[in-house]
């Protein structure tokens, strides 16, 4: 009972390593605070450890995770939740300072980002921020992969008008 | 594949791996030019979704798995729980995620108290209710009265609510635990701090502060059951 038992905590603790931090990042998309998003992510991995046996494979373990994310979202945030505690935007603290231009480019781009409607702008976060594959993609959000493949494309495409609207066609040269 | 082609799968997966996508990126001066402007804009996309993470976050979410899932009282006391009252009643249901219900507490509230006491303000009682009533509580208006801050949590079961007092002696925090079993006036004390657990008609609720005793009747008689809410 005790290897099983160390091999177990041994198996979260290495999913937990591997996709703690890209679970934190959708989570802060995905609900706009970061206090918020942390308490998602802990909830989700609390869910996930009573769940462990369930998932078969490690492999598709970043999957199985957003998958426990997103409707632990959906049961604890997405409903209206006062705002008692300050509630930003995505504002995130920023650790770096790019050029001016570069940081008004990516403000830009976020408040686009931030203004897709949700079913382009969920398989775009859960491909740039969280890496899955388009098929990965499907499978999360329970949709055929040519959808999500018209979506991701559909979803660059007006944050590329969003920016060509605001006058910026291209960090470097040239336009996107 | 021509160049419309090319164009739909950069955007939708630029990406990937794909044999006949990467060298469809050679195929002509039009193909270069649109994979440099697809790179360009993934380098910008990426930097614009940046999130940082917390420190300690992930060692913490590693940490959330247990020890072990039974109770034992060696264990107890190398986790720094002091228990005070109630041992011989021990009759924790215990979950997998804590060993007890007081691993629970002590977890939730250094990784959540000191950050939440710092927003401590005055939160409206109509919003506090609001939120009480997603669990099927309501708070009596003593209660709603003096509430600080409030927030939802995990707990032992699933959700809960966390909240900081504004009390004569000083914050004192809440966290209602549904469906949690605990015995009732179960005491334990931690970093300076003492905790008290409450059997309330619905779930349960730990009340964390300098000094407890003198909040319990308020805590167990002021956050009663919705009427009409199971």
């Amino acid at each position: 009972m005790g290897r099983e038992r160390n091999a177990r905590a041994a198996r979260f603790d290495r999913l937990a390593r591997a996709h703690g931090a890209d679970l934190y990042r959708f989570a802060v998309w995905l609900c706009g605070h970061e206090a918020l998003a942390r308490d998602l992510v802990q909830e989700t991995f609390l869910r996930a450890w009573k769940a462990l046996e369930a998932l078969r494979d490690d492999d598709a373990a970043r999957s199985w995770l957003i998958t426990i994310l997103r409707r632990e979202y959906a049961r604890t945030f997405e409903r209206k939740v006062p705002p008692l505690v300050d509630i930003d935007a995505v504002t995130v603290t920023e650790t770096r300072e790019p050029e001016p231009d570069r940081r008004t480019e990516r403000e830009l781009l976020r408040q686009a980002i931030a203004q897709l409607p949700p079913r382009y702008r969920e398989p775009l976060l859960l491909q740039v921020v969280v890496g899955l594959s388009c098929a990965e993609i499907a499978g999360a959000l329970q949709i055929g992969q040519s959808a999500v493949m018209t979506r991701l494309f559909r979803a660059r495409e007006k944050l590329k008008a969003k920016l060509q609207r605001d006058g910026i066609t291209g960090n470097i040269d040239g336009s996107y | 594949m021509d160049l419309t082609e090319f164009r739909r799968r950069l955007g939708a997966e630029p990406a990937s791996q794909d044999a006949e996508l990467r060298a469809a990126r050679h195929a002509g001066p039009e193909f270069e030019a649109a994979a440099a402007a697809a790179d360009r804009f993934e380098a910008v996309l990426r930097d614009a979704v940046e999130v940082p993470v917390p420190d300690g976050l992930v060692d913490e979410l590693a940490a959330l798995r247990p020890r072990r899932t039974r109770w034992h009282w060696p264990a107890a006391l190398a986790a720094s729980l002091l228990l005070a009252a109630g041992a011989a009643g021990l009759a924790w249901t215990l979950r997998p995620s804590w060993d007890s219900v007081e691993d629970y507490v002590v977890a939730h509230y250094r990784h959540d108290g000191p950050g939440l006491l710092e927003r401590l303000g005055t939160a409206e009682p109509e919003d506090a209710q609001a939120m009480l009533a997603g669990f099927g509580l309501t708070a009596a208006p003593g209660l709603a009265r003096i509430i600080g801050v409030i927030k939802v949590c995990p707990t032992p079961d699933g959700r809960g609510v966390h909240m900081v007092l504004n009390t004569e002696t000083g914050p004192l925090t809440v966290i209602y635990m549904p469906n949690t079993p605990v015995t009732d006036h179960g005491k334990l004390a931690f970093d300076g701090l003492e905790a008290m657990l409450i059997d309330l008609p619905s779930g349960s609720a730990a009340v964390i502060g300098p000094e407890v005793d003198a909040y319990y009747a308020f805590v167990h008689d002021a956050l009663r059951p919705l009427a009409g809410g199971s």
